[in-house]
């Protein structure tokens, strides 16, 4: 019992790390990708952590002084550590015990909340526009995520993500999770807040939105954790729906995983190159009919293909 | 026989305080407190009352005052169900009435005399409401509330909206309640008594013998218990009404009254009704009007402007969910039973939640309100969470709670709800759709309270002079509501013991599977079948991670690099400008969503009541019988004195005239025979 | 004793009544008070005494109506049901005069009385009570119809007391159309006389097939007369020119009473009335109802306003009392009951609106803004009627209207549905109607008159308000044991 205890405690400290060190090398390596596709040299792959270490000791400027907003980076960057642990990377998610999908689906939304909440707080409008699209975005993408979700757990016949990842690895494709999967993986370009939904960012006009106000270790922090997120949710989709090949060894499984979602990076950095930035009304349509197409595939899941 | 007592002990203790605060009514402080230490004295015999019920110490029913030809009396017994409300509204009515004290003193112009005995008298009537196993004396109780409420909700004597909204509150309420009087007679026919007991056999038999009659009855209840949670189409008054009220009667309202609409849904269809076909179809029909609710309520309220319709829409939403899940439960319980049990304590449970976090919501409102005297977020300045902490964090708390934010209460029951949805898709199709409509409503719920804690709360500090918190006594049941939010989100097993045991208390529920089967022993919640986990929520587990983790950052990235921190004012692209003119409004948010759902919610023109003028001549009698008759007599009696005219001659021809007339008469009688 | 102190429940008024009409100027409020404070409270104590036997006392006779039977023709009569108007009568009546106190004054904005006008005042309403309480315990229909017009002759008078020409008029209207009932109620009389030698309560049950149909049916017709039912209703709303309190005891409490007291009494004592007049009754009942309903809405005058209530709540007993006569006595109860209830949370609405117009000198709708600002208590007593009046419990007709529809509801005929259906849709939109205009009226912003003093409201009258808001409370629990002792 103290041995599977301390399995678990092991690999939640494990996933944890490997989200904090591989998300930033993640996007590292697509700004090169990006860079790439552009003609340009680009930044060195490293070149997220440095950005983070500097902004990490650089002077901190608070237009709102409250202990609750102080602590708002860290809780959002945590949130999505603990989304991460609830999501299977590699086999049995440490977490899986304490949250199942419904759990992924809502803790996901705290570091939303977080987000918004700072970005309301900071008193900026343009923070606070920011905020409202990144409400929006979310009310727009949470379904898609949900009905995905949704078909696993029934296919499955169980809420739990590891069981329904191990349900998927041994049952092979079925047309029904491969709809779902293709969904999720539209999500995943609005949960990484890439082009085309980058909106409740959109530097060139609300200057990075949410995060107008932000500086210096706030920034790192909240940017981290949107590092975090967009690798979480990758995960997410390649380990509940794209499980295949499953060998049973969780190192093995761990870096298959990494690899898969590595790849759908790659695929959402393409997309986001070679497209314009939608309106708000436009990427609420787009996801609106993708939620009603995934119904589809919950309806497939219905009558068990 | 101890029960009893100990009600009638916390009824004297209501009705004599209210007479009591009546009598003090010129010194408002005194009024208040007289009610706070009565609704005291209740609110813990109330609990201890619970407690019996819960504890198993089953009392015999108690019958007094009867009524000999109606065969009726008001028996009193508490089963769990009885129990639980009754230790769930005891509280939130005590917080309630504490925190009026001194909220009250912002209606200058307004007595207190007409709020504080009635604010008893309607805690008096809901214990009333729920204790009762007679169902004339349900009815009496639920109308005594309507009534008490109705002068709660025009209480400010110079608003005309005010009273607008009463009137249209105690007439939907009123055409309900007297629908629920013609099921109850109905019913009392053919059970001859109106004892919980007979109506359930007869309601059985009726089910056999007439059908047609048995689901007229439902839907009359149905409509009644409907009608008074605000679940469409019977919503209408709710919004106008739970604005009007003053914010604490608000909070007893959304808090308590409202949720007596539960209550009775499940007295009836639980209690009254036999497990049968009737309960499936009924659990269909009741799931897909919250399901309704839930949706348009809650996409109403994203609309409101004004921070209490906000939240009375949001009222009407959550409503939605509860019927929802009361009503997936009802539809399953007799293919699948494990998994109608779930539905229907994920409904009671999440009405349990909702009382604590809307009553602490809608006092958070009435702070605000206090302090500030506006309700219109878009003229709000925000940032009152700099000057009014403490309710900020309640109202943020209470605000992530009822968006089902984990690891608050609101999602532990939301969890139960789509766990119970997404199951039941081997069942029906619908189920699973139902619960993915359910959580994108969650979400909407967020976006409207985060608008709510962004226009009203968040923001730069405001300059505005003599804001500050609010008093001790309006602060301690925001805070205490609000601990309740947090402990129910972090142990749900606790209150789900005591509403499974309400669910399972009732005759047509009896023998569902044990709460171990549904959740697993607990702590954690965990939904265990042949050794498989289907489903599973640790609210303590992942509220450690987070914290242990928050901390980690905090300390570990965040602070690490020892930043030094700068006050700056807000960047406004280089401008300098004044802040209200850079304040982003609460309701220029979520436009284009907003615009997208417009109009979605129906509206009822007001009903204006005249008679057509011909229908009104043709039964004024006067005017076509009475009035011609008169004139006729008056002109005919007119004519005959116009013969005298005081001339002898005239008369001897009148005399010669009538002599004739008289022989011709009996020559034509006797037919020329002398 | 009983005979004595119940004897003197019916001649202390009278000798009240002749006092005050010869009492100086100024004395006459006094006297009146008295008498009828002492009135009400041996009435009291004489139904309590009597409760639990009931009490019946023959005292003389006429010598040519005698047939053989010893026993006198007329006499004194106490049971349940009599109680039940007694009570009425009695405390009403008091509290009516109590309230006269204050309202008959030179301050009254409406009109102004001196106290020389008192004297006739008193004594026509000290003989009314009278007359009411003699034809509450009357033990006979003979006897009982002579109190009868002996309230018709009353009602005449103080209606027209004013003596202005359109309150002459509506007394004379009164007298005219309430006689017509008479004339049917002696024809009733006439024929039960000659058929069974008997004025007995349970004569007309002893009759058989048409006659007793005839009788009924004529009984039927007074009583519509004196209720003002449809189509004998008019008369009432024009009665509104009578003061105020005449108004409220007269033309909501009691003698519309006397309808509708006679007959349940004539149902209730044989239960032999036939089904097709019960019928008959029940459809007209509800007709009337809604009839008066329709006129709710195009009024402006509350006095109108409740007098049409009036019209609609004396179709409740009415209906109430022929559902008994259908087979189900638990509406005949309840109709009883609305006796009692309905008085009171009438009495008070009329009083209400008495206060009104005393302090404001206006009685229209349209015209009156936020006076619960001024008159509290005044704006209290008339929600508190209107939810007594339109049965909200716990107040009054809740309990009344509620056992009516249970008798409904016990019949075997779909009457008991569609009966149901009307009096519910009734009561909801009457509820809803004359909540609203209570809002109109008391309710809003105050704006004190420019021309006028307001005067502080006399004690007596708050008094009497606040002792009808007790009676809408009190009238159910007096009422429902005495009523469940009318049974067949």
């Amino acid at each position: 019992m103290n041995a599977a205890y301390l399995r678990t405690a092991a690999i939640a400290v494990l996933d944890v790390a490997l989200l904090l060190v591989l998300s930033p090398l993640f996007e590292g390596v697509l700004r090169k990708l990006k860079a790439a596709l552009h003609s340009r040299i680009g930044p060195p792959v490293v070149q997220p952590f440095v950005d983070t270490l500097k902004l990490l000791g650089k002077d901190d400027l608070l237009t709102v002084h409250s202990r609750a907003y102080a602590v708002t980076p860290a809780l959002a960057l945590a949130s999505v550590l603990v989304l991460g642990t609830m999501v299977p990377i590699g086999g049995v998610p440490p977490l899986g015990f304490a949250g199942d999908v419904v759990g992924i689906i809502y803790v996901a939304g705290v570091g939303a909340v977080l987000l918004i909440l700072t970005a309301f707080a900071s008193g900026s409008p343009y923070a606070a526009v920011g905020g409202s699209r990144e409400m929006m975005a979310l009310l727009s993408v949470e379904p898609v995520v949900a009905v995905t979700l949704v078909v696993g757990a029934m296919k499955a016949g169980t809420l739990s993500a590891g069981g329904i990842s191990a349900w998927n690895a041994s049952h092979g494709p079925t047309i029904s999770m491969t709809l779902a999967g293709l969904a999720l993986f539209l999500a995943v370009q609005a949960q990484a807040g890439k082009l085309p939904f980058d909106i409740p960012e959109a530097d060139q006009e609300i200057m990075g939105g949410p995060l107008v106000e932000q500086s210096g270790p706030r920034l790192a922090l909240f940017r981290w954790a949107m590092w975090v997120r967009q690798l979480v949710f990758t995960l997410l989709l390649v380990e509940l729906f794209f499980p295949w090949p499953r060998s049973g060894v969780f190192l093995l499984d761990l870096v298959s995983a990494l690899a898969k979602a590595m790849l759908v990076l790659v695929l959402v950095a393409v997309v986001d190159v070679v497209n314009p930035r939608l309106k708000v009304e436009q990427a609420m349509g787009y996801y609106l009919r993708v939620a009603f197409s995934s119904l589809a595939a919950l309806a497939f899941a219905v009558v068990g293909m | 026989m101890i029960t009893f007592r100990l009600l009638e002990v916390a009824a004297a203790f209501l009705v004599l305080g209210a007479a009591t605060a009546f009598f003090t009514r010129r010194r408002r402080k005194v009024c208040g407190w007289v009610s706070v230490a009565a609704m005291g004295g209740a609110a813990v015999l109330m609990i201890a009352v619970a407690v019996r019920a819960f504890a198993g110490a089953a009392d015999a029913e108690v019958s007094v005052l009867p009524i000999a030809s109606l065969r009726s009396a008001l028996s009193v017994r508490v089963d769990a169900l009885s129990a639980l409300f009754l230790c769930v509204s005891g509280p939130v009515a005590w917080m309630t009435t504490l925190y009026s004290v001194e909220y009250m003193s912002r209606y200058t112009k307004d007595s207190v005399a007409k709020y504080f005995p009635v604010l008893l008298l309607l805690f008096f009537s809901i214990a009333g409401t729920v204790v009762t196993t007679d169902l004339f004396w349900f009815l009496v109780f639920w109308e005594v509330m309507t009534l008490t409420s109705f002068f709660l909700v025009i209480y400010e004597r110079e608003n005309r909206e005010s009273h607008r909204a009463g009137l249209k509150y105690f007439i939907w309420n009123q055409g309900a309640a007297l629908g629920m009087v013609a099921a109850a007679l109905v019913l009392w026919r053919h059970a001859g008594s109106f004892g919980f007991a007979a109506i359930r056999d007869a309601l059985g038999a009726l089910q056999v013998s007439n059908p047609l009659l048995a689901h007229t009855v439902l839907f009359l209840f149905f409509a009644g218990f409907a009608t008074k949670a605000g679940l469409l189409p019977f919503w209408n008054w709710l919004p106008d009404a739970y604005a009007a009220a003053p914010s604490s009667a608000t909070a007893a309202f959304g808090g308590t009254m409202s949720k007596l609409g539960v209550y009775g849904l499940l007295r009836v269809f639980l209690h009254l009704l036999p497990l049968g076909s009737f309960t499936t179809s009924w659990g269909v029909v009741i799931a897909c009007v919250g399901l309704a609710s839930l949706f348009i309520g809650t996409l109403a309220a994203l609309q409101q402007d004004d921070t209490k319709r906000l939240m009375s829409y949001h009222a009407i939403g959550q409503v939605g969910y509860m019927f929802l899940g009361i009503g997936a439960g009802l539809a399953l319980l007799r293919t699948n039973p494990l998994l109608g049990t779930m539905g229907l304590v994920a409904g009671l449970f999440h009405m349990v939640n909702n009382c604590f976090y809307k009553s602490c919501l809608f006092l958070g409102a009435g702070a605000v309100e206090f302090r500030t005297g506006g309700r219109s977020l878009a003229a709000m300045s925000g940032g009152l969470g700099g000057v009014m902490s403490a309710t900020m964090a309640c109202s943020l708390i209470a605000s992530l709670a009822i968006a089902g934010v984990p690891p608050l209460n609101g999602f532990a029951s939301k969890w139960l709800m789509y766990v119970t949805g997404i199951l039941g898709g081997e069942v029906s199709f619908l189920l699973p759709v139902a619960a993915l409509v359910a959580m994108f409503i969650s979400l909407v719920t967020l976006a409207s309270f985060l608008k709510y804690l962004g226009g009203a709360f968040l923001g730069a500090a405001t300059e505005v002079k003599g804001i500050r918190e609010v008093p001790m006594t309006m602060l301690a049941p925001q805070v205490v509501l609000a601990t309740l939010c947090i402990a129910a989100g972090l142990l749900p097993i606790v209150p789900l013991r005591l509403v499974h045991q309400a669910v399972v208390g009732l005759p047509s529920a009896a023998g569902l599977p044990a709460l171990s089967a549904l959740v697993g022993p607990g702590p954690n919640l965990a939904l265990v079948k042949d050794g498989v986990v289907l489903a599973t929520w640790a609210p303590m587990p992942v509220a450690l991670v987070l914290l242990v983790l928050g901390a980690a950052a905090f300390f570990g990235l965040q602070r690490a690099g020892g930043a030094a921190t700068r006050t700056v004012p807000v960047w406004a692209g280089g401008e300098e400008e004044e802040p209200a003119l850079m304040r982003y409004r609460a309701d220029s948010l979520y436009r284009p969503f907003k615009d997208a759902f417009h109009g979605m919610y129906p509206h009822v023109p007001p009903l204006q009541l005249s008679v057509p003028v011909f229908v009104r001549r043709t039964l004024d009698l006067d005017r076509w019988l009475f009035r011609p008759i008169a004139r006729g007599t008056a002109d005919a009696a007119r004519g005959v004195s116009r013969t005298h005219v005081g001339i002898p001659q005239v008369y001897l021809l009148w005399i010669i005239v009538g002599a004739v007339a008289v022989i011709m008469t009996i020559l034509l009688v006797s037919g020329g025979a002398p | 004793m009983l005979t004595l102190a119940l004897a003197l429940v019916l001649v202390i008024p009278v000798a009240g009544a002749v006092m005050a009409g010869v009492a100086r100027v100024g004395e006459a409020r006094g006297v009146a008070l008295r008498a009828a404070l002492v009135t009400a409270l041996l009435a009291i104590g004489v139904s309590w005494v009597a409760y639990p036997a009931g009490y019946r006392v023959m005292l003389a006779g006429l010598p040519w109506l005698e047939h053989g039977s010893s026993a006198g023709l007329f006499g004194l009569l106490l049971d349940p049901l009599a109680t039940i108007l007694l009570l009425v009568a009695t405390v009403i009546g008091f509290l009516t005069v109590l309230y006269s106190g204050g309202y008959l004054q030179k301050e009254n904005q409406e009109h102004s009385v001196g106290a020389e006008h008192h004297g006739r005042f008193y004594f026509w309403l000290l003989a009314f009570l009278a007359s009411m309480v003699g034809v509450a315990t009357a033990p006979n229909f003979l006897q009982l119809f002579v109190f009868w017009e002996l309230t018709t002759v009353c009602s005449w008078s103080l209606i027209s007391f004013y003596r202005s020409p359109s309150s002459l008029r509506a007394g004379f209207k009164a007298i005219l159309m309430t006689h017509a009932g008479g004339l049917f109620f002696m024809a009733a009389l006439l024929v039960m006389f000659v058929k069974t030698g008997s004025f007995d309560f349970d004569a007309p049950a002893r009759l058989d097939g048409n006659v007793r149909g005839a009788v009924y049916a004529f009984l039927m017709i007074a009583a519509w007369g004196k209720a003002a039912q449809v189509p004998l209703n008019t008369w009432l709303p024009d009665a509104m020119e009578a003061p105020t309190p005449i108004s409220a005891y007269l033309h909501a409490a009691a003698m519309v009473k006397a309808g509708v007291y006679l007959m349940a009494r004539a149902v209730s004592s044989g239960w032999a009335m036939p089904e097709g007049v019960g019928l008959v009754m029940a459809i007209m009942a509800l007709v009337t109802i809604l009839i008066a309903l329709s006129f709710y809405f195009v009024q402006d005058d509350l006095k109108r306003l409740l007098a049409y209530s009036t019209i609609a709540h004396l179709g409740y007993v009415l209906l109430g009392v022929a559902i008994g006569a259908l087979g189900s006595p638990i509406a005949l109860q309840g109709g009883a009951l609305h006796i009692i209830c309905h008085a009171f949370g009438k009495a008070t609405l009329f009083l209400c609106v008495g206060a009104v117009a005393w302090k404001t000198g206006s009685r229209s709708i349209a015209g009156l803004r936020g006076i619960a600002r001024i008159m509290p208590l005044t704006a209290t007593a008339y929600f508190v009627g209107v939810l007594a009046v339109t049965g909200i419990p716990p107040f009054a007709c809740f309990w009344s209207k509620f056992m009516i529809l249970a008798g409904a509801m016990q019949l075997a005929s779909p009457l008991g549905p569609v009966i149901m259906a009307v009096v519910l849709i009734e009561s909801l939109v009457a509820f809803g109607w004359m909540l609203r205009v209570g809002q109109k009226v008391f309710l809003g912003p105050w704006t004190p008159p420019a021309d006028r003093p307001l005067h502080p409201l006399p004690v007596s009258m708050q008094i009497a308000l606040v002792a009808l808001i007790a009676g809408c409370l009190v009238a159910p629990v007096v009422g429902i044991p005495l009523v469940h002792r009318i049974v067949p």
